[in-house]
């Protein structure tokens, strides 16, 4: 049941030529004032919600591009993002 | 996703001679504590807050049955031969219960004492053994290092020749490991939490957390609204996505892990075999199949997917060092969650988000050998809302305080997190 994902160059390609790099958080936050806490909060802790997530992958067995997808981690399909209301 | 309608359990067998090990009791709409998730974590968790702190007004909900979770798919490996002493003391204390689990639980759990020989391939992961050796025999745990020549004494099937792409270097046996049956632990446990006033209910899923204020008040399910005093979060590797309902961030990566297992063949691995670079853990299971886990996927997910590549991987890795199972044929692939945290040890902890829920999270791969003892001291923390000394070093504070558990200091480490 592998699954495949679509790199921008390549195409749709087997997951396994992939590497996995995460959540796309935005941009890291400035190191200047901040707390260890927000620090650890910051490298370690993640929410992992079963809904589809803009991640980063690395295109290892092709073109070695990075580029972000939105996959469902309920599915570890490709998915666009659902319109979800938090309040 | 399929679910057992709760009715299906509801079929009176107690006039026959093999009745039903547990009772369904009808769904109430208050409890003094919910559990979510009826694997061995939650079960155990009710066993003893019923039988040793009377607390009788409990409700393990499970949204498929029983077992569905990590608790009915793992490779039932058991050991305590840890990195760090907090580790090994609890992991020890779990070992020590399974014949008196079976004994107390009047169910054979099928204990194996057949113990585990851990590989090492390089000059690292042998400096790894010697740390977790002398933390283990500090801890009074048996724990020796073996030349390649003795490690083929345990195993014969063992090439220690130059000839693999990583040569067998040394070897980390720990007599007092072996396996269980991972489906009698969780059929005993029920049994026992039903025999003392602990009601489990499967096919409930909880799909929301009441809270109000700073405490949680209960939960929304499939089956309607159920208010409770205390809730703990104890449903494996989904236990993150539950968290989620709280808007709660956690150090957790839910990841799946696959095992397969081969043909049945007559007995030649006696003992639980694991390699940390060749990524594969083995044992033969008491029908002869040679019970195989791999590596995990690394992105994170709440599938339990498999795929052609492990098969591949496993293949690989086992001919490559125990070269007599070329040709033998794979029969079944199954996968299941691993939660894994930074330091690759769990979080167990209470009243720290929100008042009256608690977790008991984070257990990776390695939270079967673990769920009896763990239970135990969860229910005396749930009990008396106080964390017993013994799981006071895995609270999350530890991960905002930098003080990480070195668990990823041993060799058994596989992912890329370590
Ligand atoms: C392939 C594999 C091999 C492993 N090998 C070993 C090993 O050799 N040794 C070892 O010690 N550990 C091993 N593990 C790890 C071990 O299986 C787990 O850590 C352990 O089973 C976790 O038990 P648990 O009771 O916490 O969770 P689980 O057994 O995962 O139970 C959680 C339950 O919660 C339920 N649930 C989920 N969401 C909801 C909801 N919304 N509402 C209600 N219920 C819900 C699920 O259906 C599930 O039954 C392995 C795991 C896998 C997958
Ligand atoms: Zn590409």
């Amino acid at each position: 049941m592998t699954f495949r994902l679509t790199c921008p160059v390549c195409g749709a390609r087997d997951v396994y030529e992939f590497r996995y790099g995460g959540q796309e958080r935005g941009p890291r936050p400035e190191q200047a004032q901040l707390s260890s806490d927000e620090h650890f909060r910051w490298t370690q802790f993640r929410m992992t919600r079963p809904e589809p997530q803009e991640e980063w992958w690395y295109h290892t067995g092709g073109c070695g591009v990075w580029f972000t997808t939105w996959r469902n981690p309920a599915t570890n399909r490709e998915e666009p993002p659902h319109e979800v209301e938090r309040g | 996703m399929k679910r057992l309608s709760p009715s299906v359990s509801s079929i009176d067998h107690s006039h026959t001679k093999f009745g039903r090990l547990w009772k369904t009791r009808p769904l109430k709409r208050h409890y003094d504590v919910v559990i979510i998730g009826g694997g061995i974590h939650g079960l155990a968790t009710a066993y003893y807050l019923a039988k040793e702190h009377s607390i009788k007004d409990i409700a393990v909900l499970e949204s498929q049955y029983i077992g569905f979770g990590g608790s009915g798919r793992n490779t039932a490996h058991v050991r305590a031969n840890q990195r760090t002493q907090q580790n090994v003391k609890l992991y020890d204390e779990g070992l020590r219960l399974w014949p008196i689990l079976t004994d107390e639980l009047d169910f054979n759990l099928m204990f194996f004492n057949c113990g585990n020989l851990s590989l090492a391939h390089s000059e690292a992961a042998v400096s790894g053994f010697r740390l977790a050796i002398n933390t283990a025999t500090f801890s009074g745990v048996k724990s020796e290092l073996l030349d390649p020549q003795q490690c083929k004494e345990v195993i014969p099937a063992l090439d220690i020749s130059d000839r693999p792409a990583h040569p067998i270097q040394a070897g980390m046996y720990h007599p007092p490991g072996g396996t269980i049956r991972h489906d009698a632990l969780v059929w005993g446990l029920a049994k026992g939490a039903d025999k003392h006033g602990a009601s489990i209910h499967q096919g409930v899923e909880v799909q929301g957390i009441d809270v109000d204020g700073p405490r949680v008040t209960g939960v929304q399910t499939s089956h309607g609204p159920i208010s409770c005093n205390k809730l703990a979060v104890m449903a494996g590797g989904y236990g993150a996505s539950i968290c989620t309902m709280l808007d709660i961030e956690l150090p957790i990566h839910p990841l799946t892990i696959q095992a397969m297992v081969t043909q049945p063949l007559k007995p030649l691995l006696n003992c639980v075999l694991s390699s940390g670079a060749y990524h594969v853990y083995a044992n033969q299971t008491l029908k002869g199949e040679i019970a195989t886990g791999a590596h995990m996927d690394p992105q994170v997910n709440y599938t339990t997917d498999v795929t052609a590549h492990y098969f591949k991987h496993q293949a690989e890795a086992l001919t490559d060092f125990m070269p007599c199972l070329e040709g033998v044929r794979f029969l079944r692939i199954w996968a299941g969650l691993a939660d894994m945290t930074p330091d690759m040890a769990p979080i167990l902890d209470g009243n720290v988000m929100f008042d009256g829920l608690y977790i008991d999270l984070g257990w990776g791969y390695f939270g079967f050998k673990s769920g009896p003892i763990t239970g135990k001291y969860m229910a005396e923390f749930i009990a008396r809302e106080e964390a017993p000394e013994i799981l006071a070093p895995f609270a999350l504070s530890r991960f905002l305080e930098n003080r990480y558990m070195g668990e990823t200091a041993t060799t058994m480490k596989y992912g890329h997190w370590d």
